[in-house]
């Protein structure tokens, strides 16, 4: 793979900050392009040699897992386990399908997480497109895991902290790949600006459609703004098979009202003293006439 | 000047874990729900603490919310003339006393905000512990997604409606009606003090 240039660290959207964020002022921008993991699911063999090098590189703790009759590693992930090759064998047209998703942070370009996030500066989203969490601000609510769409970060009981995929930022940075695209041995993971990586999608998705894949898609789900993890999926009739969501969104209505109802909390609240203030100006103490003897 | 207890040790004792809690369930609450308040964290000893406090803080808030209910709901009983009260409740409220009838123990307002503020406080429970406990609690959940942005609306909600309510309160137990203050502080109140905002009670109440 051809050497990238480094990639733009300038913050694009940062949780719990006020609008206008500060750091978006044009002076410190960059202006650089965003990247993509582009996951080719019709490529993988499901040698979960990805797995192994998110742990390495990341420096995650091995878990012990068990048998529950699957090829799959662990049985979901975790605060130490930000990568999970999900199987799941189902019959498609009478014959036997491994369909394997790649379950990991998809980096959204409207990232739940971080607008249900309370804590300022806990989690950042880059120009480059990586959401990426700052341990450091985090302060364990857990309103992340429940903004997410797609169900990813994992909440640790150890560090009361929460944790994800973070694209390998300090990689990325540098101009590397993510360890996953380094080591995954058919290139069923491709990487580049997420412009090349959407053209590829489509060259990727016609020639599965000449092998008789006729559903075949591209996964980059507008609800969240398009991801920065994107697939390419044999059937795409089948996302819930594949476990993923048809139409994910940022902001699911009771949190569209929740920022709504934030609008006019403070101004309510304001109000409710202005209101007593101007009552006591105009109506003054009602004082007992023993009180005023006192 | 004589004097009339108007709450015991007790009540007071509760009444004060009540507001006192609820201050800091209120300004913490303030400092999750807007970024420009998160600084208020500091004062309870950063965000990760005032995240592990602000629940437990609710318990002893809910414990006695509910110790309240105990003490006052038979006073709080709406009766007779509270509907009448409440007819007249702009005019107590612009101080034209004529027309309003007079109050036992408490007025219907009072009693309102009593029951309001009960009921407030059980969805607040409610809405409260998945937030607290999104992996699931007693066998339940977990609560992870849907339920907690769900529950999050609405203990935002019920924040609101309380806080309102708590600045009322504040204003008429403090300023707007000297006397009312000391009745919760030491336990009593003028005989004066109960005569102009409690006459019905007042008569029922021999001298200390």
């Amino acid at each position: 793979m051809a050497q990238l240039p480094g990639s733009s660290l300038a913050i694009k959207r940062m949780s719990a900050s006020p609008d206008p964020d500060p750091s978006l002022s044009r002076g410190i921008r960059t202006e650089g392009p965003e990247f993509a993991k582009l996951i080719d699911i019709s490529r993988c063999i499901g040698c979960k040699g990805c797995e192994v090098a998110c742990k390495e590189w990341n420096e995650l703790k091995v878990e012990p897992s068990r048998n529950f009759a699957s090829f799959q590693s662990h049985p979901d992930l975790s605060s130490d386990t930000w990568l999970l090759m999900r199987f799941s064998e189902i019959e498609v047209d009478g014959d036997l399908q491994w369909l394997i998703k790649k379950d990991a942070c998809l980096h959204c370009a409207e990232p739940g997480c971080l607008y249900a996030c309370p804590a300022p500066g806990a989690i950042v989203q880059y120009e480059n497109g990586i959401v990426d969490f700052n341990q450091d601000n985090c302060i364990g609510c857990q309103l992340c895991i429940s903004g997410c769409p797609f169900d990813v970060p994992r909440f640790s009981a150890e560090t009361k902290k929460v944790y994800k995929c973070n694209m390998c930022v300090d990689r990325v940075e540098v101009g590397l790949e993510p360890a996953c695209v380094k080591t995954c041995p058919t290139n069923a993971i491709s990487w580049g600006t997420k412009d090349d990586m959407v053209a590829l999608a489509g060259q990727k998705v016609d020639r599965l459609k000449d092998r008789g894949f006729e559903n075949a898609t591209l996964y980059d789900p507008e609800g969240v703004g398009g991801t920065h993890m994107m697939y390419v999926v044999p059937h795409g009739d089948r996302l819930a098979d594949y476990d993923l969501p048809e139409d994910p969104t940022a902001a699911p209505g009771a949190l569209a009202a929740l920022a709504g109802l934030k609008q006019l909390g403070m101004g309510m609240m304001g109000l409710g003293l202005i209101g007593t203030a101007l009552h006591y100006l105009k109506y003054g103490p009602e004082v007992a006439e023993e009180e005023e003897q006192a | 000047m004589s004097r009339i207890e108007r709450f015991t040790y007790f009540e007071r004792v509760v009444h004060w874990t009540l507001g006192l809690s609820f201050v800091y369930l209120l300004f913490t609450g303030l400092a999750f729900s807007h970024p420009r308040l998160f600084w208020i964290t500091v004062l309870s000893g950063g965000g990760p603490t005032a995240r592990l406090l602000h629940p437990w803080v609710g318990m002893l808030f809910s414990l006695s919310l509910g110790s309240t209910f105990f003490i006052w709901a038979k006073d709080m009983r709406l009766e007779g003339d509270d509907r009448a009260w409440l007819k007249a409740i702009r005019a107590y409220a612009t101080r034209q006393k004529d027309g309003v009838p007079p109050a036992g123990k408490y007025n219907a307002g009072q009693k309102l905000f009593f029951w309001t503020m009960t009921a407030l406080g059980v969805v607040h429970l409610a809405s409260g512990i998945p937030i607290w406990m999104p992996a699931g609690v007693l066998g339940l959940g977990p609560f992870y997604g849907g339920t907690v942005n769900v529950m999050r609306l609405l203990h935002y909600a019920t924040t609101l409606a309380g806080g309102l309510l708590l600045i009322v309160h504040v204003y008429l137990g403090t300023v707007a009606y000297p006397g009312t203050l000391g009745a919760m502080l030491h336990g009593h109140v003028s005989r004066g003090w109960a005569r102009l905002h409690h006459p019905r009670w007042e008569k029922e109440q021999a001298d200390l």
